[in-house]
């Protein structure tokens, strides 16, 4: 107890001293760069490994205003598998650790939420502002309502000047960045977890979502010498130059992952350039150097594809429901002639077109998923979902509410999904490794589940291949997914194989979904079963169809048992639709059992009702997207170089 | 009596507001919003002027300190004049303010100071398991998708011969965390109770099915030397102190206080 008096004094006179400096420990080498000769690496990716590319934290302007009140360090000891406490108090750690996180704030307007709650109301003019601002203060459903304000602001270029005042928020961002990428340093370890620097660029005219995630490859050295750049009044082509000029000034490298093209209202993988007209081949080859990889699922809905542009596929309604109706702040509603440029299987196909025009694929993209998180909170599991922004952290009937954004009819709390995850195929885990494994496309989507998916092309692989080492046979005799093959005048063959998630449901199926374009010049699509459980037995496909796997969920109690389905599925397929000289593309979509979405857990736990069809909304086959392999062409003497040869 | 004093948290409060107000006296400057008297020390007029330096990178002429002390005397006389009409009173803001203050002169030590090398060993050895391995193990598996079929492998010939299934057949000194994310925490938690040996046993369950193994080998989790993950453990360190200096100074002030909640 004494001490507690001579600590006091101490405390006020150090405190009084101004000394207030903390002495952090400084990063070491290796943590700093991009983890190159750090740590011992496999001959070929051997795992994959698993992160989020997607999180916002307190200094996002919108994460803020609807509650979050964890920054940085909370969000990278979350996924590094730390127990934290969330904003609204409830203790919060995933089941497995993630191995990388990229925390994607907002670059417009950094920080000035927090700042403009932190603000003197006095201070406050702008009669805009002062209104948020006691919004903000109020409680948190009139915060929520601030910040869909503002994203409507935003959506229609209203934002008041006060808030993203250039020349202020400027310093402010620098300032946010620069500690930020020292904070990203201290928790990057090669080999055990990688901390990537990152910014979401959120450009939206009309509302209409053209959001990309940026990712360094690099550590605080490089990306210190530039600061995120802005979304609003820019253009994409703006933000690849800024991304070149990184590059060129730095030696760093650097990508951009569109998501949501669901709310895009078809703007985001358009067939003409970006003044109305064809499509350059600048364009093309621009877009597709600095943006290989798509977000195909999330919390806001997953993009693979809708049931009316793939009416022959009976898996193409997941996560659709809501997201469908319009762009983000649905200010503008969706209608059928958009969905081709909102999805991206129709975009895979638009590729081709373009491809076979002028010679080059924008949308040549390989896939993943990630949270989109507003909780700083990278949760992606149905039995630990944290919502989607603190507004709607775990609390009884938040499945039911309307959805803030828009606060418009159609959209409700069962509409979000959990999230997903971003598997990398890489040789080891550290910031070199697992960035180049996203620009070769070596990397694929899940919506949750931690399944181990593996495919290889090439043209010589048998079924005896699966005896031996067949990993060493698909990187020395074919390609693995997101890689190029070119037509040697025979059908290409694949080695498939889907592992399940240890920890969770068996697998129904596995799918190879085939893209192409046609003797025409029309884009094709057909979803090929290649592999299901069962198989020989009571699931022998009838007529060409494959019966359903059943279905073990208890509704109520928010379980399932692994009764049915498989454990492992492999297949060694042979296109039997191959035609020489075809420009296609090829994809394994896993697929899971029917399990309980985080509605019916969120039932259970809270103890409260659901309409019958909301339930029924909610047993769900979650699923695992690979990148594409894409086949070519035998190029002649006259080509065009090809693009994406890096990797 | 003094004992019992000691012990007393409004005693506690007493001298530690006592404590504030001496080392705020002994750095000069009284804050006293009361009085209309405004002194401007040597060591204020030095702060002012190091003000002024720090942010246009020299030193000011007489005319700017003249202009900077009538800019502060200026803050100060609103200041007083403010908390004379109580508008620090029922301001959100302020009173989060003054709260994280209170928050940070608690911490505030434990971010300055040089822990020991004797002091971070102690801690590490208090809180060990964020740093360790967690250990690793190496063994020979062999999968069967059900019980009875490993069941009856187990009584077969060795090796046993089981189904095909894309995991490792064998692992070296594999770590505990990479176990559980290849094979499963089921697997993981199966294996953690079997001995070493050149035997095959089993089988074990995990979320594919079911296996024998050979536990060839395994190591216990082992904390690294503190010179290895020196900044790693002071980091930590810190935060953890900071954070429960903070809880302690609450606590004693929240024990003199009683909260009625209508």
């Amino acid at each position: 107890m004494e001490r507690n008096k001579t600590g006091w004094v101490a405390l006020a006179v150090m405190a009084l001293a101004g000394c207030g400096l903390a002495g952090e420990g400084e990063p070491s080498e290796a943590q700093r760069g991009d983890g190159s000769d750090t740590i011992e690496l496999a001959e070929f990716p051997d795992r994959p490994y698993w992160g989020d590319t997607h999180l916002h934290t307190d200094i996002s302007v919108d994460a803020f205003g609807f509650g979050v009140r964890l920054g940085a360090e909370e969000a990278l000891k979350f996924a590094r598998g730390d127990r934290v406490t969330a904003t609204t108090g409830m203790e919060a750690q995933l089941d497995r650790p993630l191995d990388f996180l990229v925390i994607s704030d907002h670059s417009d307007a950094m920080g000035s939420t927090r700042r403009l709650y932190d603000a003197p109301r006095i201070l406050v003019r702008d009669p805009t502002l002062r209104r948020w601002y006691d919004m903000l203060h109020e409680s948190p459903e009139q915060s929520t309502r601030a910040v869909a304000e503002l994203i409507t602001a935003a959506a229609n270029d209203a934002i008041p000047e006060a808030l993203i005042d250039p020349e202020r928020q400027a310093a402010a961002t620098r300032e946010l960045w620069d500690s930020h990428l020292d904070l990203l340093d201290r928790y990057n370890r090669p080999g055990e977890f990688t901390a990537f620097a990152g910014f979401e660029w959120t450009l939206m005219p009309d509302g209409n979502n053209l959001h990309r995630v940026v990712m360094f490859r690099d550590g605080s050295v490089k990306t210190g010498q530039v600061v995120p750049f802005p979304g609003l009044n820019t253009t994409p082509e703006q933000l690849w130059d800024y991304m070149e000029a990184y590059e060129a000034n730095t030696g760093g490298r650097v990508l951009a992952i569109p998501h949501n093209s669901n709310l895009s209202n078809g703007i985001m993988f358009e067939l003409v350039g970006p003044d109305g007209g064809a499509m350059s081949a600048s364009y093309a080859s621009r877009r597709a150097r600095y943006e290989p990889v798509v977000e195909a699922t999330q919390i806001k809905g997953d993009s693979e594809t809708h049931p009316f542009l793939s009416p022959n596929d009976e898996f193409a309604a997941f996560g659709v429901a809501g997201w469908e109706l319009g762009n983000l702040p649905l200010t503008r509603q969706t209608t059928p002639d958009m969905f081709e440029g909102s999805y991206v299987r129709s975009a895979l196909l638009r590729g081709l077109t373009l491809e076979q025009q002028m010679g080059v694929n924008p949308y040549a993209f390989g896939l993943i998923g990630s949270t989109d998180s507003h909780t700083a909170l990278a949760t992606g599991d149905e039995d630990n979902f944290f919502g989607k922004h603190s507004g709607n952290e775990p609390r009884a009937g938040r499945a039911l509410q309307s959805q803030n954004l828009g606060t418009a009819e159609g959209r409700f709390g069962w509409h979000y999904l959990a999230g997903g995850y971003a598997a990398a195929w890489a040789r080891g885990n550290t910031r070199a490794e697992i960035f180049d494994a996203f620009m070769r496309r070596e990397v694929y989507a899940t919506t949750g589940p931690r399944m181990v998916l593996r495919l290889f092309a090439g043209f010589d692989f048998a079924e005896d291949d699966w005896n031996w080492d067949w990993v060493r046979a698909g990187y020395t005799r074919g390609v693995p997914m997101g890689g190029d093959l070119e037509d040697i005048g025979r059908a290409p063959v694949f080695l498939i194989s889907a592992l399940k998630d240890p920890d969770g449901a068996n697998l129904d199926r596995v799918q190879v979904v085939k893209g192409w374009v046609d003797a025409s010049g029309a884009a094709q699509e057909r979803v090929y079963d290649v592999a299901w459980s069962d198989m020989d037995g009571e699931r022998r496909s009838v007529s060409g169809r494959v019966p359903a796997v059943g279905d073990t969920v208890i509704r109520r109690e928010a379980t399932y048992e692994n009764s049915i389905g498989a454990a492992e599925l492999r297949a060694t397929w042979r296109d039997p639709d191959y035609r020489p000289g075809q420009r296609a593309f090829y994809y394994v979509r896993a697929i899971e059992i029917p399990t309980p979405s985080w509605v019916l857990f969120d039932a259970k736990r809270f103890g409260f009702d659901l309409p019958p069809e909301v339930i029924e909304a909610n047993v769900i086959q979650e699923r695992a997207y690979s990148s594409p392999v894409w086949l070519r062409p035998r190029r002649g003497p006259d080509d065009a170089p090809r693009i994406m040869g890096e990797g | 009596m003094i004992r019992k004093l000691l012990r007393d948290p409004l005693a506690h409060f007493l001298l530690a507001g006592a404590a504030i107000w001496g080392a705020l006296a002994l750095l000069g400057d009284p804050v006293d919003p009361a009085s209309r008297t405004i002194e401007l020390s040597r060591e204020r007029q030095a702060g002012i002027a190091l003000g002024f330096e720090r942010m246009m990178g020299r030193p000011p002429t007489d005319a700017e300190m003249d202009a900077a002390i009538a800019r502060w005397v200026r803050e100060e006389v609103l200041y007083r004049e403010a908390l004379r009409l109580g508008l620090d009173q029922g301001d959100a803001v302020v009173r989060r303010r003054l709260a994280t203050k209170m928050d940070e002169l608690a911490g505030a030590e434990a971010e300055i100071v040089r822990p020991t090398d004797a002091l971070l060993d102690a801690w590490l050895a208090d809180n060990a398991e964020g740093y360790g391995d967690g250990g690793a193990v190496s063994f020979a598996q062999v999968f069967f998708p059900s019980e009875q079929a490993a069941r009856d492998a187990l009584g077969g010939p060795a090796p046993p011969r089981g189904s095909a299934i894309s995991l490792p057949r064998s692992v070296d000194a594999m770590e505990l965390v990479e176990l559980e994310a290849v094979f499963g925490r089921q697997f993981a938690s199966g294996l953690s109770q079997l001995p070493t040996g050149k035997a095959w046993q089993g089988p074990i369950r995990s979320g594919y099915g079911w296996h024998l193994v050979r536990l060839e080998g395994r190591t216990a989790g082992s904390v690294p030397p503190l010179a290895e993950i020196r900044e790693r453990v002071e980091a930590d360190w810190r935060s953890a102190t900071i954070a429960a200096r903070r809880q302690r100074a609450y606590e004693v002030l929240r024990e003199a206080y009683t909260v009625d909640v209508e």
